[in-house]
């Protein structure tokens, strides 16, 4: 179950054999990144509603629940709530929480979100995705080094997840500055049960354009190739990164020639080319290796 | 290809029916999909219980003028199916019409649904508008042999009866009807239901032809739902791939249903048990598992060139 707007992102999953029952937590005519954009948000109440019609016909039953960006607080501990008693229902249950707040020091949602995230949503999730600046907001830590990164991402596991991928960092890459460092970590229970954390780094080429939806296909495929690969996170997280380098080359290549020689690419030029890429989602060359720490 | 559709049908959170049914074959067969939920529901209505949220006309004109104001009113095909609401329909019409001003080449495919076995399931008064602004404004319609009925005013009782109401849905507006199912009979028995297709179209050298096709479709013992919406976005997808071509268009589009179908009875019956009718849950159309199948479909029927 996604609770989602992306009709790209249920796409990805569903090409890749998933079924995906999704909420659409609003209905926007394109994304808040074009000049206009006009539509309707979903209520905490009707969120409610559409859970209710679910669990009365007896088919709340989920192996994943995907969510993202949210700007409603009420919506969000709506969302906790639904999670919970999914959990009940089946106990497995992956929770894959896109933790969006903001980034590059600034905040893109109410600051109430904040504790509501740190203190519900956080400590119920399996999986989340935070970039530096999100990472730091809810462990309360700055990250200035590797080892900074590790301490935020171990604080992080305390606090629930047991996988965490900082997508994103303004650590200094070894492979010189047209990259950018991103780090995970996975706690494992061992068979016979200690626990083993695998950390990991990746360098990701960096792009010169503003993307819209990236960390809502990087939850999406992450989520994907974690159920494929559920103890291996360096091979998820060459896979997923590996998708998003396909998509987004893709995507500039064609923002470039619609906009012209010489031109700034528009919003709408820069949409995900998705239904494009569907063989580099369904089977993606890995081109970029994650290091071991 | 570089395809854009807008989708204006409902969304439900499980299941497979309207833009849940379009989308993802669309998507996978490479269309740009554009959808605008009329409504959100749980699940479909024939379930024991369902619930959501309907879009209002003003609510669907608020997202199209954001469509608008950034200058992407750009569409090759516009697709609609079910809805219930007058004065929804009639603001598709008005966005139907404004975006072939803007692209005189779009395609409006419509399900133009009304009823089915002699009951209407919607409002008595959709059939007006359906008639006199739907229609017209539509390329592609696929409607039932009730729907061709009423629309047209004429009983079907014999396929010369079926080729004059084509014919009378031609001069309404659309190029292209497939009335998708009736009672007429069919030469490989009862068994089988008869679905016919006509499509007009102007050759080269100018002058105006037109191609009638007749298809014997096997009888599937299960309700299904979301069945009419799979049908008319792979009949959309397949007439883009094979604009001349109504014969070919339609055998990929009815091979599609039939192994989305088949694979649904099997999957249904093996989750309800033996002896025991499937449920709504579970008589969802498997589309997801059908991924092969929507992207090149094994032609498993013939359509007759009348």
């Amino acid at each position: 179950m996604n609770f989602y707007s992306r009709v790209e992102c249920v796409c990805v999953c569903q090409v890749m054999g998933f079924e995906v029952d999704s909420i659409n937590s609003v209905q926007f005519s394109n994304h808040t990144g074009y000049s206009h954009w006009k539509g309707q948000v979903l209520t905490a109440d009707e969120l409610h509603v559409l859970y209710e019609g679910i669990k009365l016909n007896n088919v709340n039953h989920y192996d994943y629940v995907l969510t993202g960006y949210t700007r409603d607080t009420s919506f969000l501990e709506m969302v906790v709530d639904i999670v919970q008693e999914l959990k009940r229902a089946n106990p497995n249950l992956v929770y894959v929480c896109d933790p969006v707040l903001g980034d590059h020091g600034s905040m893109y949602v109410p600051q109430n979100l904040h504790p509501v995230y740190k203190n519900k949503v956080v400590p119920v999730a399996d999986i989340i995705t935070p970039n530096q600046f999100e990472a730091e907001l809810l462990t309360g830590k700055n990250i200035s080094t590797e080892k900074d990164a590790v301490e935020v991402m171990d604080l992080l596991h305390k606090m629930g997840p047991d996988t965490v991928v900082i997508t994103s960092s303004d650590l200094p890459p070894r492979l010189g500055d047209r990259f950018l460092v991103s780090l995970g970590s996975q706690r494992i229970l061992m068979p016979d049960g200690t626990r083993k954390t695998q950390r990991i780094r990746i360098e990701v080429p960096k792009v010169d354009a503003v993307f819209v939806g990236t960390g809502d296909l990087f939850a999406a495929m992450l989520l994907a190739w974690t159920h494929h690969y559920p103890t291996d996170l360096k091979t998820a997280c060459e896979k997923t990164f590996s998708v998003m380098h396909h998509v987004i080359q893709r995507t500039i290549s064609y923002a470039h020639e619609m906009a012209g020689p010489g031109r700034r690419p528009s919003p709408a030029q820069l949409e995900l080319r998705m239904v494009q890429s569907k063989a580099d989602i369904e089977d993606p060359a890995i081109v970029l290796e994650a290091t071991v720490l | 290809m570089d395809c854009r559709v807008l989708s204006v049908q409902s969304h439900v959170v499980r299941g497979y029916v309207g833009n849940k049914s379009a989308s993802f074959p669309l998507q996978v067969l490479g269309f740009e999909v554009d959808t605008i939920n009329s409504v959100q529901f749980s699940n479909h209505t024939g379930y024991e219980h369902w619930k959501g949220q309907v879009m209002t006309a003003d609510e669907l004109h608020v997202l199209y003028e954001g469509i608008k104001l950034n200058n992407v009113n750009h569409y090759d095909y516009v697709l609609t199916g079910y809805s219930r609401d007058d004065s929804f329909l009639e603001t598709v019409v008005n966005i139907v019409q404004e975006l072939k001003r803007a692209n005189p080449s779009l395609v409006y495919v419509c399900d133009p649904v009304l009823g089915d076995n002699g009951a209407m399931y919607v409002p008595e008064n959709l059939v007006p508008i359906y008639r006199d602004k739907v229609v017209p404004a539509a390329d592609i319609i696929t409607p039932n042999q009730f729907e061709a009925e009423l629309l047209t005013g004429r009983s079907i009782s014999s396929e010369k009866d079926a080729i004059e109401v084509m014919n009378l849905l031609h001069s309404m507006g659309p190029e292209t009807v497939v009335i998708t199912s009736s009672d007429l009979p069919s030469p490989l028995g009862d068994q089988y239901l008869v679905a016919l297709g006509s499509q007009k179209r102007v050759r080269a050298d100018g002058t105006m032809v037109t191609q009638q096709i007749r298809m014997d479709i096997p009888r599937v013992d299960a309700v299904f739902v979301g069945t009419g919406d799979l049908f008319a976005a792979m009949l959309l997808a397949w007439t883009h791939l094979h604009p001349n071509d109504l014969k070919t268009a339609c055998e990929k589009t009815i091979s599609v249903m039939h192994h989305v179908i088949k694979r649904t009875i099997t999957y249904a019956k093996e989750v309800a048990g033996p002896d025991r009718k499937p449920s709504p849950a579970q008589l969802e159309l498997r589309m997801i598992q059908s991924k092969a199948d929507i992207e090149d479909p094994a032609i498993v029927l013939n359509a007759v060139v009348m």
